[in-house]
């Protein structure tokens, strides 16, 4: 049904809480399901608000995939006769009862449902409550036992350069590094480095022969200064990588944060580069009729979905956008008037991912933070770029959700704010804001400019908690594949 | 956060984490009210945000078994004193040996519980396996359970402390670091922030790995140094694990939260230095480890990992009393069970500063121990030493 005339044809079928689900060769799980019709594909934490494929948070695309809890379903690869199955219900996704949680009054919540004063510990009634919340909050049982419990053997490599991201920068840096004559590596998150520029028409340079290049994989720290660069692939049999390297580059390029207004979380809410690959690479709508919102790539982007065969009917400033109506699925957007719809997609504001750069400069005693001194990595590209100012929506901010890992809204964080806490790193630990699969990007960049707002402070004096690896990116068995491949520091 | 600070306190604290909050709470129901706390970072960011958050009353020594035995016993009825939910979680601290000698040490160490009325149980196979389903029995050798041991989350604690000392007219400055001390005489007589200066009856020195930079500017000695320690957490799965564990011949910890996430380290002796940075090591040791004794935990993601600082004393075991080289200045210092130790800490210490007697079960603590050849040979603890 949302299938545009230059989709695979080949089929192949799998199941989606024990249903039957058609989706096309190439395809991951999330694109067969959202190309289904089926947007919302998870639940969230507290609340249980339909989540669905974002490209802004990982908590939308979490499930389990044959007994294997939080699999990401917008990497793992639609196969024959897969099973998967909706996290966070119970007993079943056809029957749940914890949606029950909708109707909670939303200060119950605040800081998870933990603080309660009626059942104070010390009592057996705690340890009780304290076992159901465990249960409520663990989201999914653990894998099954017959999943294998493999290590999953790494290696160590040494080379002088590592890039990381696979666009037109960085194979233009790759290329010129290796053409120095130094030892390279291309390290890149898709299964070939730039997809997203050639789903915008963006010429790509050849990619050097010389230069390694490790696809499908994402680094996940950068150690002892950049001197280390670890990375893992996505395919969890794989082992996972560490590069002894002289020097970094970081072109990772630029996400589009997610506008900080009421209904951001509803499914069919999608990023530029998800809209784009979702078209381009699987021949998917976004939608049967979309809106474009952006910092000024709106029109471009407009341009390039309808060349692909997608109805936009709006494209405008996303400054403009009042918030988003409609709960399992988009049904409209309240610009100056209300456009209905069924999905929107958000072309900026833009803001390089700062984990990384973090890990490898931050410096301090008592916190963490970014240190301006020379070092060995840098940043080129978009990735360089300076950031641009987060939407803030002006309808129900309260509502808006600001970390739909955590399940925590605006409202929550503004509560926190009034009483006094204007401090990023005590807000991530009040609300769990960012502690969830997504480890803070994107955020946190919207906490700090929430904090930036309502203290009136300028928002780049704001600060951000401290970015941590490995963020979900490796498993338990692929990081005992790493074990005595370093040193410890002695 | 920018309120000025007062001329003159009671007692000024260095150090916001839960010893420095416990003991101004304990002060302040001594009646001491005019109580100041200085703390140069953010609210739960040293290790008082950072540990595994593990809670126990049994060693392999009495002088240990008899001091946790009385901070567990602190921990239960903590909620009810702070009036707000610390959210204790009783849920057992166990203990695992995979060698002969550990297990050894568990019989003895079961003797020294009896002796100390803690309760304690070897745990036979058949009980290990409804305990603990998800553990590779194959590997354990023996496993000591201490049945009133448990965790207690770090936000709760905490929020808790600083909300029950801020309504007893504690005064709680966060991002106020201690540039300065002043002595007259024998004794300690204020405390200096940039160029303001407070006037002190008494000072608290509780800042964690900080002690040893902090008792350099008063001009005292102290022993230990300064290292860091690391933990990682997993992602959250519904309930696994239930007890606290402790598998001491991998020097490693680990308990799932009430929020599903696995968290927990290895120990791994590196040269000593002040970093809050993360590294490789612990993060790949500790994956080995949950490989050989969890493997149910095998595909599961790894959220983050991160570093934290203590301060580690010769003999791993805290430095509690007033300095004998300087009078009117304390110290809660050299903790390595600090988040156990800190509600029961806070309250022995308090008491001495109002009445000037130490506790007997701190006695053996005391700060001069190892100038006097007094160490306490602790084998039951989960630390690395650097050699």
């Amino acid at each position: 049904m949302n299938r545009l005339r230059h989709a695979a044809q080949a089929r192949i079928t799998f199941a989606w809480n024990g249903a039957r689900i058609e989706g096309r060769a190439g395809d991951t799980v999330a694109v067969a399901l959202y190309a289904s019709g089926i947007k919302a594909i998870a639940r969230s934490r507290k609340r249980h608000r339909p989540l669905g494929l974002s490209g802004s948070h990982l908590s939308g695309v979490l499930g389990r995939v044959n007994g294997r809890p939080n699999v990401r379903l917008d990497l793992e690869p639609a196969t024959e006769g897969l099973d998967v199955r909706m996290q966070n219900v119970w007993p079943s996704a056809g029957f749940d009862l914890l949606a029950a949680a909708q109707f909670l009054p939303r200060r119950w919540l605040r800081g998870g449902f933990e603080h309660t004063p009626l059942l104070p510990s010390g009592t057996w009634r705690f340890q009780v409550w304290e076992r159901l919340l465990a249960f409520l909050a663990g989201m999914s049982p653990p894998p099954d036992t017959d999943v294998p419990a493999v290590v999953r053997t790494g290696r160590l490599i040494s080379i002088d350069t590592v890039v990381v991201g696979g666009g037109p920068a960085g194979r233009t840096a790759a290329n010129g590094a290796v053409r120095a004559g130094q030892r390279t590596a291309l390290v890149c998150h898709g299964s070939f480095p730039g997809p997203y520029a050639r789903a915008c028409g963006v010429p790509l340079p050849e990619l050097d022969p010389r230069v390694e290049l490790i696809a499908g994989s994402e680094v996940f720290g950068l150690y002892r200064g950049g001197s280390l660069v670890t990375a893992a692939p996505h395919n969890h049999v794989w082992g996972a990588v560490i590069f002894e390297c002289s020097r970094v580059i970081l072109t990772t390029g630029r996400r589009s944060i997610p506008p900080l207004v009421a209904g951001n979380d509803v499914p069919g809410v999608l990023d530029a580069s998800t809209a784009l690959l979702l078209a381009n690479e699987y021949g998917v709508a976004p939608g049967a009729a979309a809106v474009v919102v952006g910092t000024g790539d709106e029109m471009p982007l407009a341009e390039q979905l309808r060349a692909l065969g997608v109805n936009v009917i709006h494209a405008g400033p996303v400054a403009a956008l009042r918030r988003i109506i409609g709960r399992r699925g988009v049904n409209a957007v309240q610009l100056d008037r209300i456009i209905p719809c069924d999905a929107l997609v958000h072309a900026g504001p833009w803001r390089a991912d700062p984990g990384l750069l973090f890990q490898a400069k931050a410096e301090g005693l008592t916190q963490l933070a970014l240190q301006e001194e020379e070092s060995n990595v840098v940043a080129a590209g978009a990735a360089a770029a300076a950031p641009e100012p987060v939407a803030i929506g002006d309808l129900n901010l309260a509502e808006a959700l600001l970390c739909p890992c955590m399940d925590v809204t605006a409202g929550e964080l503004l509560h926190w704010i009034e009483q006094g806490e204007t401090d990023v790193e005590v807000l991530k630990r009040v609300t769990a804001c960012g502690m969830g699969p997504c480890q803070g990007m994107p955020c946190w960049e919207m906490l700090a400019e929430l904090v930036a707002k309502a203290t009136a402070r300028p928002a780049p004096e704001i600060g951000r908690p401290s970015h941590r690896p490995p963020r979900r990116a490796l498993t338990v068995a692929q990081a005992a594949g790493l074990d005595r491949l370093v040193e410890p520091d002695r | 956060m920018n309120r000025p600070l007062p001329r003159r306190a009671r007692v000024v604290i260095v150090g916001g984490g839960i010893h420095g909050l416990s003991c101004a709470f304990n002060l302040a129901e001594l009646g001491v009210g005019d109580v100041l706390v200085l703390d140069a970072g953010y609210w739960q960011g040293g290790a008082s945000g950072r540990n595994g958050s593990l809670i126990r009353n049994g060693f392999a020594t009495p002088e240990w078994t008899r001091l946790f035995r009385f901070f567990n016993q602190q921990w239960h009825e903590l909620s009810r004193k702070l009036g707000h939910n610390v959210m204790f979680s009783r849920r057992g601290y166990t203990m695992i040996a995979e060698t002969e000698q550990t297990a050894a040490m568990f019989e003895h160490a079961a003797e020294v519980h009896r002796q100390c009325d803690v309760k304690s149980e070897l745990l036979s196979l058949e009980k290990l396996k409804a305990h603990l389903p998800a553990i590779n029995h194959g590997r354990v050798k023996s496993a000591l359970n201490l049945v009133d041991g448990g965790v207690a989350p770090h936000h709760a604690a905490m929020k808790a402390y600083r909300a029950a000392c801020e309504a007893r007219g504690v005064v709680v400055h966060y991002r106020t670091a201690v540039t300065g001390f002043e002595r007259t005489g024998p004794r300690i007589a204020a405390v200096h922030v940039g160029d303001q200066r407070i006037e002190a009856d008494s000072v608290v020195v509780a800042a964690g790995a900080h002690n040893l930079m902090v008792a350099q500017m008063a001009g005292v000695s102290l022993a230990g140094y300064a290292m860091r320690i690391e933990a990682m957490a997993l992602e959250p799965i519904r309930p696994l694990i239930r007890p606290a564990l402790a598998l001491i011949d991998r020097l490693c910890y680990l308990h799932q939260t009430a929020r599903g996430e696995i968290v927990g380290g290895t120990e791994i002796p590196e040269r000593p230095r002040m970093s809050l940075r993360a590294d490789l090591p612990v993060m790949t040791a500790t994956a080995r480890v949950y490989m050989d004794l969890f493997p149910r935990l095998a595909e599961l993601r790894i959220l983050r990992h991160w570093a934290g600082m203590i301060h580690i004393t010769p003999d791993f075991g805290p430095l509690i009393g007033e300095h004998p080289e300087l009078k009117d200045l304390w110290f809660s210092a050299g903790w390595s069970y600090g988040w156990a130790g800190g509600p029961g800490a806070g309250a022995l210490l308090a008491k001495a500063i109002v009445t000037g007697e130490l506790d007997e079960r701190t006695k053996p603590f005391t700060v001069d121990r190892f100038e006097r050849g007094k160490p306490i040979n602790e084998t039951a603890i989960v630390l690395a030493k650097f050699s």
